[in-house]
């Protein structure tokens, strides 16, 4: 086994595997789709925490 | 981040050929890691590079990182003078590549992804184990966290899912 290989052992007991089945529940159609709205509601809440941050300063 | 539902439908109208890979292949097989940008190999043919440029030119591609007011033309003849491209677009940061490491170009990619629909479009995603394959040979420290999800989604795999 070469370091990379160790390394990437060691991160796997970290990995929520429950988080990795509910994901494969899904259709690869579904999985983009949350991706999306996921990605739209991080940016809203950058442009929300910006303003928020902006009227508090 | 990357308005994926807008770059696959603008993909998918202009009839261009391309693999999704990186993140947000990833994300297709199960990853639930977040991605700030879309990863597409495109084939290197003049036609499908002019349908590249056709249907990615309203979006207003330029260098990411790069000083505004550089003659970057977002045209069929740049794309065919270089290879890869990291660009900054309307729609979020995008790369195009002619090639990646450990997998190589489009021809070599095909017949290693599946076909998947998304937001109405078919479109190509590399497979999961030629993902890990092209994110082990970048080598990167910053993949080997995902290079591990993977794995253990590759070890999950359903019959159907890939």
């Amino acid at each position: 086994m070469n370091s990379i290989d160790e390394i990437i052992e060691i991160y796997k007991r970290d990995v929520d595997v429950t988080l990795l089945d509910e994901c494969l529940k899904r259709t690869v159609e579904e999985r983009l789709q949350v991706l999306q709205d996921f990605g739209e509601a991080i940016d809203e809440l950058r442009a929300q925490t910006v303003r928020a941050r902006d009227k508090s300063s | 981040m990357t308005n994926l539902r807008d770059l696959l439908r603008a993909l998918g109208s202009a009839d261009v050929d391309f693999i999704l890979v990186g993140g947000v292949a990833a994300a297709a097989h199960g990853s639930g890691r977040l991605t700030q940008d879309v990863d597409i190999v495109y084939r290197r043919g003049a036609d499908n590079i002019e349908k590249l440029v056709a249907g990615l030119e309203s979006f207003r591609p330029y260098l990411r990182g790069a000083p505004p007011g550089l003659p970057f033309r977002f045209d069929a003849a740049t794309i065919s003078a270089g290879l890869n491209f990291t660009l900054t677009t309307d729609i979020g940061p995008i790369d195009l590549l002619g090639e990646i490491a450990g997998g190589g170009r489009y021809e070599d990619l095909s017949n290693h992804s599946i076909c998947a629909e998304a937001f109405g479009v078919q479109c190509r995603v590399l497979d999961l184990e030629t993902l890990i394959a092209t994110k082990r040979a970048a080598g990167r420290p910053k993949d080997f966290e995902g290079i591990a999800e993977l794995e253990l989604l590759r070890d999950r795999h359903k019959p159907g899912v890939q």
